[in-house]
């Protein structure tokens, strides 16, 4: 399958990703090569039957699903400049609207 | 004795203090900055890294496994006292607000932290030549590359500046420059170590990997850092690795040679390389056997898609609003912040990664190509385990690269090309296995190294194996 250059623009669009019109040519060929050589899997006869990939070995089990205060490097407090009953204090909007 | 053991030695024995190591760390670094090796440090730094460790009492600090010891730490592990920048403008002059867990268990073992080292883009290639800051040079070699993306961390182990550093893998960063450089380069199960603090890539596939000038030096770094954290779920609920007393010899081992890691066009050298460690370990009253890891070839592209598409997923937080410089694109909007953000900082092999990893995640290809994929990773995995499970195999032994060191620019332009410098090393991360690479010799004066792959959790037994091989094999001479 090959890709051109609105299929470029369209995936430079969905990634956020400005791109500049002399790079295009050069992408469109090298992104090319790049899916012309990932497409080589399609000889691989892996169907549905194929097991399911999970990363890492099977020690890595799921932890119990409790919720629990998040480790945190730093006291939450000390990520903004006030902090006052579990709540961080920031402008009244008027104030920014103003500003 | 390793370059580890000569330091903790000299300090306990009152021949040296940390205050004296880091004066001549810091003489080192001065010399080594030709190589582009390093992105942040400073004499000051190194100073305050020293005085830390001599505040400690001398009973305390004897019970330390690294202290004193200077060490590298590569550019996308975060610190609080040096910038991170994952060798990115995107992230240029970002300091994180805490350190990662690798970083603190380093501390906690004694260690200093010398240098924040450079390397590829977020991790990005097998050369370190795409770096924002400059490529790094082979220290033996100037005009050659020491291999990617942990290159910074690499070649300042191989020029001596440091006993060891610190890496990271996503499909061989660590191994692979190893091998290009002449030294050790270790890679640990996935779940050994945390990633708690390493700028994410791949997150199935990285892991936070160690270098050392020799294996007794990789192998007491990594011991201090693995272990269970409850910043990383993804860490395995074990104790830290033991190191075993080195072994001098290897019988009632059997060592499994994969037939597709051997192809009839392998340079000459690395495949004399294999041979000099094949018969090694044959003098170590080890057992050497052919085997089969029918789905090899497919561990490059499978890599190309997974890893991009991790990567797509990770990077799009770096948007110009929450990290780094901002760049106001001409519409004026946030869409266009993000996308003038996105397009200036970051270097064209990253933007290649993310437009790939965006493309095989999109609408009407996911299945064609990322399903696939996990699919066939599933298959490779399921490879090496009939190897060790099936056909009794305690490592695979291959080559670590298919060619020593190239020259620098050479392989810029063909990305395919690039990517296949990580054809032998790139299913341990796909797989999650443990693997290491260590110099057999040199083919017309650059360094040859093999690898050694096991099952999970095999570290401590394949640092014991490679260590025997060390203390037989010439790392210097030339093979033939």
């Amino acid at each position: 399958m090959s890709i051109g250059k609105e299929q470029i623009l369209h995936v430079a669009r969905l990634a956020e990703l400005a791109v500049a019109d002399a790079d295009v040519p050069t992408l469109v060929e090298q992104m090319n090569r790049i899916v012309e050589f990932v497409a080589q899997l399609d000889e691989v006869p892996a169907g549905e039957e194929a097991p399911p990939f999970v990363a890492g070995p099977a020690e890595l089990a799921l932890r119990p699903d409790e919720p629990g205060p998040v480790p945190l490097s730093h006291p939450i407090k000390a990520f903004a400049p006030e902090f006052r009953d579990g709540l961080f204090l920031v402008p009244r909007l008027g104030s920014m609207e103003d500003a | 004795m390793s370059a580890i053991q000569h330091i903790t030695s000299a300090m306990h024995e009152g021949r040296s203090t940390p205050q004296a190591t880091a004066t001549e760390t810091a003489r080192r670094l001065t010399e080594a900055a030709p190589l582009n090796a390093v992105l942040h440090w400073s004499p000051e730094l190194l100073a305050a890294e020293a005085r830390r460790v001599e505040a400690v009492s001398p009973a305390e600090r004897f019970r330390l496994p690294l202290a004193g010891v200077p060490i590298g730490v590569k550019d996308n592990i975060v610190t609080t006292e040096q910038p991170t920048t994952c060798a990115s403008r995107i992230l240029e002059g970002y300091i994180s607000p805490y350190d990662a867990t690798a970083v603190k268990r380093l501390r906690a073992a004694g260690a200093m932290i010398a240098a924040k080292t450079n390397l590829d883009e977020f991790a990005m290639g097998s050369s370190t030549e795409h770096s924002a800051f400059g490529r790094v040079l082979l220290p033996l070699d100037h005009s050659r590359v020491p291999g990617g993306s942990s290159g910074g961390s690499a070649a300042l182990v191989a020029a001596g500046v440091v006993p060891a550093a610190l890496g990271s893998e996503t499909g061989g960063s660590v191994r692979q420059p190893a091998s290009f450089c002449g030294i050790v380069g270790v890679k640990p199960t996935y779940g050994r170590v945390s990633r708690f603090g390493l700028v994410a890539f791949g997150s199935s596939l990285d892991c936070i990997s160690v270098f050392g000038q020799t294996v007794d030096d990789a192998g007491r770094v990594l011991a201090a850092i693995s272990g269970h954290d409850p910043l990383d779920a993804t860490t395995a609920n074990l104790p830290p690795i033991v190191l075993e007393r080195p072994r001098g010899h290897l019988r009632g081992l059997t060592f499994g040679l994969p037939t597709e890691y051997l192809p009839a066009d392998l340079h000459p050298g690395v495949r004399a390389g294999v041979d000099r460690a094949v018969a090694a370990v044959k003098e170590l009253g080890g057992t050497v056997k052919s085997v089969s890891l029918p789905h090899s070839k497919y561990a490059v592209p499978t890599y190309y898609i997974v890893a991009p598409a991790e990567a797509a997923a990770n990077l799009a937080r770096f948007d110009g609003v929450r990290y780094g410089p901002r760049k106001i694109g001409p519409a004026g909007d946030l869409r266009a912040l993000y996308q003038a953000t996105r397009g200036q900082g970051f270097g064209a092999e990253v933007r290649r990664r993310i437009l790939v990893g965006t493309y095989v995640l999109s609408s009407g290809y996911y299945d064609a190509y990322y399903r696939k994929a996990q699919q066939v990773r599933a298959l490779l995995a399921d490879d090496f385990r009939r190897a060790f499970a099936e056909q009794g195999v305690d490592a695979l032994l291959t080559p670590t690269t298919p060619t020593p060191s190239f020259k620098a620019g050479e392989k810029t332009a063909d990305p395919v090309s690039m990517y296949l410098a990580d054809i032998f090393v790139c299913s341990a991360n796909l797989a999650g296995l443990p693997a290491l690479s260590i110099p057999v010799g040199r083919s017309e004066g650059l360094p040859i190294g093999v690898q050694l792959m096991g099952p999970a959790w095999s570290e401590a037994a394949l640092l014991s194996m490679a260590a025997a091989l060390e203390a037989t094999v010439s790392a210097t001479s030339e093979v033939r």
